[in-house]
């Protein structure tokens, strides 16, 4: 179970508060949708979460099954079973989609006492996985995401999160930058993830996303606070209002 | 009325070391002339300081405070010794010769693997021989322009390395590459300096591949001071690739010359992680319309080392196409430098050039400074310069330790990715895969 409990987060560099005393429960087996409007630190919550170290936290705690992650490095919390799903991955020009999908696998093996995976065993893993993604092969030869479009970065992102086996998965803004194929395909992945064991935040501006993926609750975020908690009805409710009642201007 | 420079003790020392080979010196007339020019020449200039602009980052007169004694004749190398020496290079699958403080060791060469495609000979032998070929390049292929004083030295010292020239009919290939290992130092107790002389002869639609490597013996400081001359015919193609990992107390000085024919292709790549003070220097002369010169290359020092790459590309004919791209990991107090300059004659239309050189800066203390020079006197040119340095992308860091790399290691993977865009560009396989492992374990050496 996820437990944020009056979480204030700023702005490590300029003292900017973000987030204003965040409560949140997130039992296993569920998947929770937050959303908001532009600017209400929504991929703030998402960062902290994964322990970027740009924020500070001010006060509160997240814990995770019990341990408090609020201090845990990034590469711990993966071992802890948390993974981030970027709204923007990153290219990293030099670095084989390959060889760091397999660091990043034998790592998180190695820290969580399980055996490394000998070569083939990790090959045939990751095109096992990759083929339900429908990555090609081709695109596991190049850097990682290097002149990948959005939608091929954003299948590499849930290819890694089937291949690390998180409890925790946190998606921020998985649908932005995708058509709905892509969607699809992506919504498809994560949904193969949902188990017992494994609790799932979904980050995301709009309801489109929830079509694919169906939230247990929907968290309003707003101001850096949670501003009402709902059923999946009340992502449709947003949709036809917008967030102005959340101080959201219409554009 | 001209006054007798004062002399450093170091250029006395080279005095001394000059007068005592020549009262040894029993070679023909054509190269005694040779070095006497070329030590006049050094007497005249002395050692480079900082308000030599060629050498501004690189002052080898304070650099420089005493000439060691040439390493004479070397101990027997054993081979198993010569594959710890070589470390991943070893295991490239190439015809080698072995220069042992630039002896030509002809029980660790495979010479004979190579007298169906080349004629080889000890550069003692070659002068002594003096075949058109020899006296055609030696010296002339392409001398830099002022005259460069550690070059003038190595000619002056002219005595040892090797002379290659391909004899196989165009278009031809050879079929491995060839691996020149320059051993500097020795057993003994006492530090040593050794002046090699290379000269390859690329025949016309001959290609070609020639590793040099430059590794070394004993932990005693070395002053290495190693010339290549490379003269590449119409439409051969070479790539020469050099590793330099000697010891972290040796003064290495280093130079190419080459000259390229017309539709020639030169690819070379320098990966250097040795030596305490490193000047690579790179000269290269179009002499034919449509050729290329590709220079790349990968630095990787810490501690105080001091590693400089001076290119100088001549577009003295129309058509050829120049590009240098560098890569520098640079820690601790380490400096890196490249300076590049471009020069396209008047004549040279459509000169096409290109540089870029980035630094990974990995400490607060560590330096680069990057020199590019273009000097246009055509109308009808693109040239174009880049230059960066940086440090490690936070940003990359967060993503790799997101998916469980611990920090350290999140690290390494992307300095050796960094260099790794570098050594991508090395077309050799084998040599592609030991320069990334040879990357790897000066990464995994880090605080060691």
């Amino acid at each position: 179970m996820l437990e944020i409990k009056n979480l204030h987060v700023k702005i490590a560099e300029d003292d900017t508060e973000i987030l204003k005393g965040i409560d949140l429960v997130l039992p296993k087996g569920e998947v929770h949708a937050i959303m908001g409007p532009n600017g209400s630190g929504k991929s703030t919550l998402a960062y902290v979460l994964a322990g970027k170290d740009d924020y500070e936290v001010t006060d509160g705690s997240i814990t995770w099954n019990g341990e408090d992650i609020t201090a845990m490095a990034p590469d711990e919390r993966a071992v802890a079973g948390v993974f981030l799903a970027f709204q923007y991955p990153i290219e990293i020009p030099g670095v084989a989609t390959m060889t760091f999908l397999r660091t990043s696998l034998n790592a998180v093996r190695k820290a969580r006492g399980q055996e490394e995976l000998s070569t083939p065993d990790f090959m045939r893993l990751v095109k096992e996985k990759a083929a339900d993604l429908k990555i090609s092969s081709d695109k596991l030869k190049r850097p990682l995401n290097v002149g990948f479009s959005g939608g091929e970065k954003k299948r590499q992102e849930v290819l890694q999160m089937s291949l690390l086996e998180p409890t925790l998965c946190v998606l921020d803004e998985t649908d932005s930058g995708l058509d709905i194929d892509a969607l699809k395909i992506v919504a498809e992945g994560v949904n193969a993830l949902r188990s017992p064991d494994r609790a799932t935040l979904v980050i995301t501006h709009y309801q489109r996303l929830l079509n694919y993926i169906v939230p247990d609750k929907v968290h309003v975020l707003s101001g850096g606070r949670v501003v009402r908690t709902g059923g999946k009805e009340l992502a449709l409710e947003l949709e036809e209002t917008g967030y102005a009642e959340f101080g959201e201007e219409a554009a | 009325m001209t006054a007798e420079r004062l002399k450093t003790k170091a250029e006395q020392g080279y005095a001394a070391q000059f007068s005592e080979l020549e009262s040894r010196s029993s070679s023909q007339d054509w190269v005694q002339r040779l070095r006497e020019d070329a030590m006049s020449e050094f007497n005249a200039i002395g050692l480079p300081h900082r308000r030599v602009e060629e050498w501004k980052y690189t002052d080898l007169r304070a650099r420089i405070g005493e000439v060691y004694g040439p390493a004479g004749d070397a101990a027997a190398l054993s081979g198993e010794k010569l594959a710890t020496l070589l470390g991943p290079l070893g295991d490239i699958d190439a015809v080698r010769l072995v220069l042992v403080n630039g002896v030509l060791d002809e029980a660790l060469s495979d010479l004979a693997a190579l007298s169906g495609s080349c004629e080889i000979l000890p550069l003692h032998k070659a002068v002594d021989d003096a075949p058109d070929w020899v006296r055609g390049m030696l010296t002339t292929v392409n001398p830099p322009r002022p005259a460069d004083a550690t070059v003038a030295l190595n000619q002056a010292f002219l005595a040892n390395g090797v002379a290659l020239r391909t004899r196989m009919a165009a278009p031809g290939r050879l079929e491995k590459p060839i691996m020149i290992v320059h051993v500097t130092g020795g057993e003994s107790e006492r530090p040593t300096s050794a002046m090699t002389r290379n000269l390859l002869a690329i025949g016309d639609g001959v290609e070609a591949t020639v590793v040099e490597a430059h590794v070394q013996l004993g932990t005693m400081p070395s002053q290495v001071n190693a010339v290549t001359e490379t003269m590449l015919g119409e439409r051969a193609s070479l790539q020469h690739i050099k590793a330099q990992t000697e010891g972290a107390e040796t003064t290495h000085l280093s130079t190419w010359m080459t000259r390229l024919g017309a539709q020639a292709s030169y690819r070379a790549f320098q990966f250097s992680t040795g030596g305490a003070l490193s000047r690579n220097q790179i000269f290269v002369a179009f002499a034919g319309e449509g050729a290329s010169s590709h220079l790349n290359g990968a630095v990787m020092a810490r501690g105080g080392q001091h590693n400089d790459t001076t290119m100088v590309v001549d577009h003295a004919v129309p058509g050829c196409e120049s590009r240098e791209f560098y890569k520098l990991v640079l820690d601790d107090a380490a400096r890196g430098i490249v300076q590049c300059k471009v020069n396209v004659h008047r004549d040279a239309q459509k000169s096409d050039g290109h540089q870029a050189a980035h630094a990974m800066l990995l400490s607060e203390a560590a330096e680069f400074d990057s020199k590019p020079e273009l000097e246009i006197f055509a109308d009808d040119v693109v040239c174009g310069h880049g230059s960066t340095s940086g440090q490690v992308d936070e940003e990359f860091l967060f993503y790799l330790r997101s998916r469980g790399i611990p920090e350290p290691q999140a690290r390494a993977l992307l300095i050796s990715a960094f260099t790794g865009e570098a050594i991508a560009k090395v077309d050799d396989e084998a040599v592609r895969g030991a320069f990334q492992t040879m990357a790897e374990a000066w990464l995994a050496d880090e605080g060691a």
